[in-house]
């Protein structure tokens, strides 16, 4: 059941069969369900034109929004990137009862549908909830506040941290530590300068993946949110507006302003990536 | 700096690693634990370095018990198998490592420490790689920043573990001669562990035979190898032709045949015959007193000749070495009938079967 | 010795900061996790079992179950035949650009749900590229079921892709060449020898594929019309509900949902078990 395409003149033969008919099928289903869509996207703000598109996306109320969806996200990653971290050390280097529940709850983000999280987020951190009400009295409000949004995100981002540095905790060698004790270096010490640099390629990608993930998130934040505009207002939550309004080209300006930022996202997560492959191969 | 360990047990769940130690190490000896794997001889160089603590007994450092001290506080200085040098860091830093995490208070400033990294690296003939980083170096170049990093810190003690096991047979040569020069130079005391039987007996002023968790014989390389205290230091150390034997009426019946060997007193029994390879003799086939045989195998090996021997009435060939400066008869050719005569035979009772 | 420390009264951490640790870590997760996870079922049962398994068998409720359950129906399957096909291609065949082709599956993971949508609508709603040619045909795709299927396929697209290709590469071609060789056709050969080695790793990314695709709510927020007891999955019924105020009726229908996360996680763990189980006994 071989396929000749012309693609296969360039490789050379192969005795398992299928490649025409594989990369075909795998070829027209990306184009139809991704590719062609995503240049949908893409061509859409053209009919803004270069300054059209600007003028929608430095627009007030989309800088407020843009600037909270990724000045929110990266806050939310950096909170990941530290008490994921622990969560991470915790799990590998320690033993406690329960190790293995904590261990399988910390994928819940992952498998929790956003609405759920969201409406659940939002009675916990209300102010009649069980957090929101004992923060009240400090005069601190979560809910439908920007922390409200900040609290969502983070726990969206939460797994993504933890699941990249587990594995290279794992595999770290008890050696360099037990060399920097031998040494004279403190526990303190042996972390920050040893145990630390090993890690620091995958605690970046995990943090930027959070980072990734928070930007586009939609479903866990609307509800913890205000959505008041220029406040507490995500960018996913315009171009919905901005749909409703059948404002066609503004809402795309704007995903397109969000596609290019996760692009640039994505390059540097790839190279990190590589760079922990590399450091880990030294 | 002397070590002094009394008594040491360590086990690891239901492995017991260190059965029942008792060790001495002089100031400025250079000791070796010589031994298989699994004798137990690592597990006691931690034990010593304060990376594992013993279930039962006590380490003594230069007099005293050095069971409050952790690992950074005892001043000594471990070379580990693999090196574990820092990554990221570059030689200099990684030599520097041990001043630079010093309290404040005793913390040398930053001249002191170039100028004693660099002394350091000048010693191992490393200061031109100050700059590179581990992944750079070769196996040689990274255990002598390993003993430079170790060395920075002063150590009273140097402990190594394996260092030149991942290294080949031409560098780990010169490296150890060089260590051992480094060590009389410097007037440290250094123990080392080994599974290399030459390389604990050419260096070491001392030698710890280990085998499962057990010492089985402490003493100088020439001790060890012509006075084995056990039958498994023989066997272990050199090449070694180990017979089942009997000592009956005050003799020892070899093959069924009476030998002539030094039996020290040993009571009537089955008896395990060791005999090395250099200490037996080839005679003509049916000279009187000699065991008969025939030459299985005859190997030219550099500067000697080794045959191995079917002998009558003995399971296992018998593996003769002869100096290449005796020329060997021509009766001596694959297949010919021979006679053996033992020159020195060492016996131990057989080890009781253990349950 | 890797990970664990080998005595850790020589090398480890006091126990007081072991203890500080740990509390932190159990405290974050409880901040974040349990307690909205918990929270879901109180609130569903606030007010008692019947108002609870009313709002569950409400027609409006059900036929959203029903909805999810469909659009689950043919978005994973979709995505499994692909992620087999992708996987195979990847896999057993060298040929040029096949990282890009592997970043390009990847993409949807990266699009944020709302765009996901969002490109849906540009191409079949009424302003999109195809838009008035539907309305000509009366196709409905968005505000229709037909548009929340594409939605969720879009968004659950890398999926089972993810998990196949970088487990049948480890795998190697090894086996497929000798059953070729021992004259086996292409179709036997993966269904003999392929699939059942990739058997864990395709039902590894089944059921995230199906977790995501049931649970899936900003870019199916975007496509549907949001019509009540027609156009509504469960996590859209949820919201419906929640904007009404309808907070019992709004989580007990999430506590559905939260209990099939809860299920995916244990299975998850399952088959994590069993691949590496299956794993160390190959190896062994």
């Amino acid at each position: 059941m071989t396929l000749t395409l012309s693609l296969s003149l360039r490789r050379k033969p192969s005795v398992i069969p299928g490649f025409g008919l594989t990369l075909g099928c795998t070829v027209l289903y990306l184009s139809l369900v991704v590719l062609i869509p995503l240049t949908g996207l893409l061509l859409r703000p053209v009919e803004l034109g270069w300054h059209g598109f600007w003028r929608v996306v430095l627009d007030g109320r989309v800088l407020a929004a843009l600037s909270l969806s990724f000045g929110g996200s990266l806050l939310a990653a950096a909170i990941n990137a530290v008490l994921g971290g622990i969560v991470a050390w915790v799990l590998v280097r320690y033993d406690f009862p329960g190790r293995r529940l904590v261990d399988a709850l910390v994928d819940l983000p992952f498998a929790l549908p956003t609405a759920v999280a969201g409406i659940a987020l939002a009675a916990v951190y209300a102010p009649n909830g069980w957090i929101g009400a004992l923060l009240l009295p400090l005069g601190i409000k979560v809910a439908f506040t920007r922390l409200g949004v900040l609290v969502a995100l983070t726990f969206i981002g939460l797994p993504f941290v933890v699941r990249t540095l587990e594995p290279v905790l794992q595999d770290l060698d008890a050696e360099y530590e037990e060399a920097a004790a031998t040494l004279g270096a403190s526990r303190w010490q042996s972390f920050i300068r040893v145990v630390l640099p090993e890690i620091l390629p995958a605690l970046l990608t995990g943090t930027a993946l959070a980072f990734a993930r928070a930007v586009g998130e939609y479903g866990s934040a609307i509800f913890i949110a205000g959505n008041m505009p220029m406040s507490s207002e995500i960018a996913p939550l315009l171009i919905v507006i901005k749909l409703e309004e059948f404002d066609y080209a503004g809402a795309s300006a704007i995903g397109v302003a969000m596609l290019g930022a996760s692009f640039l996202l994505l390059l540097a997560i790839n190279l990190l990536q590589r760079w922990q492959v590399a450091r880990s191969e030294g | 700096m002397s070590v002094t360990l009394t008594g040491i047990v360590k086990r690891f769940g239901n492995f017991t690693a260190v059965d029942g130690v008792d060790l001495a190490i002089g100031n400025g000896e250079f000791a070796a634990l010589l031994g298989p794997s699994g004798s137990g001889k690592t597990t006691l160089l931690r034990i010593i370095a304060g990376l594992e603590f013993p279930e039962a007994g006590k380490v003594t450092i230069a007099g005293a018990d050095a069971d409050s001290q952790k690992a950074g506080e005892r001043r000594i200085g471990l070379v580990f198998q693999h090196y574990a040098l820092f990554r990221h860091m570059s030689v200099f830093e990684n030599v520097a490592f041990g001043l630079r995490v010093k309290a404040r208070s005793v913390r040398p400033n930053g001249r002191e420490i170039a100028e004693r990294v660099d002394r350091l690296l000048r010693l191992v003939q490393l200061e031109h790689l100050a700059k590179r980083y581990p992944s750079q170096l070769s196996g040689g170049q990274r255990q002598r920043v390993a003993l430079a990093r170790a060395l920075a810190i002063e150590p009273s003690l140097l402990l190594l573990d394996e260092p030149f096991g991942a290294l080949d047979a031409k560098v780990r040569k010169e490296l150890r001669r060089w260590l051992r020069r480094l060590h009389d130079e410097m007037g440290l005391t250094s123990l080392f562990v080994t599974h290399d039987q030459e390389e604990a007996l050419e260096l070491a002023d001392r030698v710890v035979v280990m085998n499962k968790g057990r010492i089985e014989q402490v003493g100088s390389p020439e001790e060890i190898y012509n006075r084995p205290a056990t039958a498994f230091v023989f066997d272990f150390i050199g090449n070694a032709n180990r017979f089942e034997g009997q000592i009956a009426g005050g003799r020892l019946i070899l093959a069924g045949q009476p030998v002539d060997a030094c039996i020290q007193g040993r009571g009537d029994g089955p008896v395990q015959v060791f005999v090395r390879p250099h200490h037996v003799a080839l005679v003509a086939a049916g000279t009187a007193g000699s065991l008969p045989g025939r030459v299985l195998h005859r190997l030219p090996s550099g500067s000697v000749h080794r045959l191995e021997i079917e002998a009558q009435g003995l399971v296992e060939p018998v593996a003769v070495e002869i100096p290449a400066s005796r020329a060997l008869p021509e009766g001596f050719a694959p297949g010919a009938a021979v006679g053996l005569t033992l020159t020195e035979v060492t016996v131990f009772p057989v080890a009781k079967p253990s349950i | 010795m890797k990970g664990s420390m080998s005595d850790r009264r020589a090398v480890g951490e006091q126990a007081w900061v072991r203890r500080l640790l740990v509390s932190l870590a159990l405290g974050y997760l409880g901040l974040f996790l349990v307690l909205p996870l918990a929270s879901v079922y109180v609130e569903a049962l606030a007010k008692g079992i019947a108002p609870f398994l009313a709002a569950i068998v409400d027609p409006d409720a059900l036929a959203a179950i029903r909805l999810t359950l469909l659009v689950a129906a043919i978005a994973v399957p979709c995505n499994a035949v692909f992620g087999l096909c992708a996987s195979w291609a990847v896999a057993k065949f060298d040929f040029p650009g096949k990282s890009l082709l592997v970043t390009l599956i990847d993409l949807p993971f990266s699009v944020s749900p709302v765009v996901s949508g969002l490109v849906y609508v540009l191409l079949f709603g009424a302003h999109g590229w195809f838009g008035p040619w539907l309305q000509a045909h009366h196709i409905k795709i968005i505000f229709g079921i037909a548009g929340i299927v594409l939605a969720t396929i879009f968004v659950t697209f890398p999926f089972v892709a993810r998990e196949l290709i970088p487990l049948m590469q480890q795998q190697g071609r090894e086996e497929e060449e000798a059953a070729i060789l021992l004259g086996a056709s292409g179709r036997q050969t993966f269904w003999r020898v392929t699939l059942p080695n990739a058997k864990w790793g395709l039902l590894y990314g089944v059921l995230l594929c199906n977790a995501r695709a049931m649970g899936e709510f900003g870019a199916v927020s975007v496509v549907s019309g949001h019509i009540r007891g027609l156009t509504l999955t469960m996590p859209l019924h949820v919201e419906l509900l929640y904007n009404e105020y309808d907070f019992v009726g709004a989580f007990s229908v999430a506590s559905l949902l939260s209990l099939l996360a809860l299920v995916t996680l244990t299975l998850k763990s399952l088959l994590e078990w069993r691949f590496r189980s299956d794993e160390q006994a190959g190896a062994a």
